[in-house]
């Protein structure tokens, strides 16, 4: 720990599997899930092969398509994205609040190990005879019961997830136990960086949508292997499913995005020079939103035609707002100030495009009357992808070409991060927009083919040719890291930017094993900045470090 | 953490307003209480509710310099408490719930073996630093 000796390899490999250090095991999460889009990716190009001609069989067996989309949907949502939150969070919160650690290092560990092996078995219905589950990732009674899906891979699917979920909600209570206990010394709530902001609202949220799916799944669990009749169509089991899937499974969408707004809100007013705009009015809308997202889940069941579709069209409606101060906010920060362009900008301008179109169908969905045409076709499945992958996966690298140099001292390249950026915006783009249309057209999503009289021929060859280009512009991205950690130079600045804010920026690159050799003092919510730029620091914290109040 | 437990005030109240609203007009629609959705909200209360009574309780005749707008780093506790450095038993319980979890799915012949060791590993993490008495 102390010398920096080189290590053998075996004791690189116990340090990484017996590690309570905060960064390295963020940086678990972010290898793993990382690895985890990647196959998931694999799995979403197979799907849009299938799906290029009218009548193929790429994919061999309708059972085998079932499996894809729905392996597809549960790695994306809970093995990459899920975790992908507890990454960044892992790595960035306790140096943004000024922490040495985490507030509990070991159930830290515990956490990931059971994330780990959750969803390894939760995958590993692809190695058994009968193959991956293939319900669906919303896995609606009675289609998940044994009747209609026997088989072990379903039953790993239930019990794979019930671990990995109790590793999310470890994870929550010691996010949150970090957020309230270790703040340094003057870094009032009211001072974090957003990120922070958004990840104790995030673990909030976790700890209140992750037990009734945990609940849910030992219920179906017990359906599926002991007998019992929770989810019998006979009791109303199916609603009870949807009611409590939901209940989950809408929180769990802004459990997504709310830790990526974070990411986004750290990068825009760097690349901008200009503090945040509406620092509180962005935190209230986090909260906002978590609270509204708690009351909208049965939007996701309107079409059972027995749900409350005056109260969830209204929440649904509402949550549109504090969604829209966000972006207000975000342009209110870049505007006039001294912009440029630099790839972790690119990329959260490519989130904020992406995802205002995502949020825009969003709103048209929630109308009930609009939903029941739509729902269950392709422009669902535009809208969620505009909306997930617009948060998630822009955001994502947006983080990864902006933290680089903070995970690993080195930058990445500039030239190769611009042309990732344009390949993925381009291929991202041409896959989904059609979709709209074809929806529209009346695809149903979920379909294994489709006939030369549907008319869906063009649209889905437009589609399958962008998501070529999407599997592509992972080959600048994965070379970009090789050649980085080859040759790339090292940092010698806390602030790589210049025009950092908050506390990560103002310790050494890559961070220390305690993450700080010394604290500078803390008198606004841009403390690096404060540090490194005085003479533009906050009239409040230029006049609280002039005069110190008793 | 006077923050926090508002934080956490507003989510209770907020909660409550849903859950009865909710409540009430699914009775005035279906002439009953939708009973599932009803009990989801109602037990958010109860959560945000907990959590924000046990901070204001923890934080009754407390302010830490964290929460002080003029405080200087200096101002914090110099010992911030023990940290294990490494530890081997957060892999293991992982080990141990897995084969546990698989077992669910599987067969019972693995809780035989997965129990145990979780058991052992569960031990393992909780006296990892135990002195007992001797405290530290």
């Amino acid at each position: 720990m102390i010398s920096p000796a080189k290590k053998s390899k075996g004791q690189i490999v116990v340090d990484w599997l017996t590690t309570t250090d905060h960064k390295k095991i963020g940086y678990l999460y972010l290898i793993t899930s990382f690895v985890y889009f990647m196959i998931a990716g694999v799995m979403a190009l197979l799907i849009r092969a299938q799906l290029a001609m009218p009548g193929l069989t790429i994919v061999q067996t309708k059972e085998q398509y079932n499996q894809l989309f729905t392996m597809h949907g549960t790695i994306m949502l809970l093995m990459f994205a899920t975790p992908l939150f507890a990454g960044f969070a892992n790595v960035l919160m306790p140096v943004q609040i000024g922490a040495p650690d985490v507030a509990f290092p070991r159930l830290n560990a515990m956490a990931y190990w059971f994330y780990f092996f959750g969803s390894f078995i939760a995958v590993a219905g692809f190695f058994t005879p009968q193959g991956a589950a293939s319900f669906g990732w919303f896995a609606y009674a009675p289609l998940s019961s044994t009747t209609f899906s026997p088989g072990l891979g379903g039953d790993l699917w239930v019990f794979g997830l019930a671990l990995s979920g109790f590793g999310t909600i470890l994870g929550g209570v010691n996010f949150i136990t970090t957020i309230i206990t270790m703040r340094a010394p003057g870094m009032t709530m009211f001072r974090m960086p957003i990120f922070t902001w958004n990840t104790l609202v995030t673990s909030i949220l976790v700890i209140m949508a992750f037990p009734p799916f945990a609940a849910a799944l030992f219920a179906l669990g017990a359906d599926r292997k002991f007998g019992a009749h929770i989810f019998d169509p006979a009791n109303g089991g199916p609603m009870l499913w949807q009611h409590l899937f939901w209940f989950f499974g809408h929180p769990e969408v802004y459990i997504l995005a709310l830790p990526f707004f974070g990411i986004v809100s750290e990068i825009f007013p760097v690349f901008s020079r200009k503090p945040v705009f509406g620092y509180r009015t962005l935190i209230y809308a986090t909260i906002a939103i978590a609270a509204l997202s708690m009351t909208v889940w049965a939007h996701h069941m309107y079409v059972t035609g027995s749900v409350l579709l005056p109260f969830f069209a209204l929440t649904t409606m509402l949550i549109a707002v504090p969604t829209g101060v966000k972006i207000f906010n975000w342009i209110g920060t870049m505007w006039r100030g001294s912009i440029t362009f630099e790839t972790p900008m690119l990329w959260s301008l490519g989130f904020l495009t992406t995802f205002i179109f995502g949020g825009l169908t969003g709103v048209i969905l929630s109308s009930p009357v609009l939903d029941f045409h739509l729902s269950d076709s392709y422009f669902v499945v535009a809208h969620f992808h505009y909306v997930v992958f617009g948060t998630v996966v822009f955001a994502m690298f947006a983080g990864f070409y902006f933290w680089w140099p903070k995970f690993t001292g080195k930058m990445l390249n500039e030239r190769l991060g611009k042309i990732h950026f344009w390949l993925l915006f381009f291929g991202f783009h041409i896959t989904f927009l059609i979709q709209h249309w074809l929806g529209v057209a009346g695809m149903p999503r979920r379909y294994y083919t489709y006939l030369e009289g549907d008319g869906f021929t063009w649209m889905n060859q437009v589609s399958s040719v962008g998501a070529i280009l999407l599997g592509l512009s992972m080959i600048p991205f994965l070379w970009n890291v090789w050649i980085t950690s080859r040759k790339g130079v090292k940092v010698e600045m806390n602030d790589p930017w210049g025009y950092g804010r908050s506390l990560e920026w103002a310790t050494a690159s890559p961070f220390p094993r305690h993450n700080f050799t010394s604290i500078p003092r803390i008198r606004s919510e841009s403390p690096a900045f404060d540090l490194n730029h005085p003479e533009f620091a906050s009239p409040e914290a230029k006049a609280l470090s002039t005069e110190r109040k008793k | 953490m006077k923050t926090n437990v508002k934080l956490l005030n507003v989510l209770t109240a907020f909660f409550a307003l849903s859950a009865a609203v909710y409540g009430y007009w699914t009775y005035l629609v279906y002439s009953e209480i939708e009973v599932i959705g009803f009990a989801a909200l109602a037990m958010l209360i109860f959560l945000t509710g907990f959590i924000s009574f046990y901070l204001s309780r923890a934080a009754k005749n407390f302010t830490g310099p964290e929460d002080k707008l003029d405080a200087n780093i200096e101002d914090g506790e110099a010992e911030m408490g023990f940290y294990a450095p490494w530890s081997w038993w957060p892999l293991m319980l992982g080990i141990g719930s897995a084969i546990s979890f698989t077992s669910l799915a599987v067969g019972w012949w693995m809780f035989a073996i997965g129990l145990p060791f979780s058991i052992l590993a569960l031990i393992g993490f909780v006296f990892e630093h135990s002195r007992g008495q001797h405290a530290h």
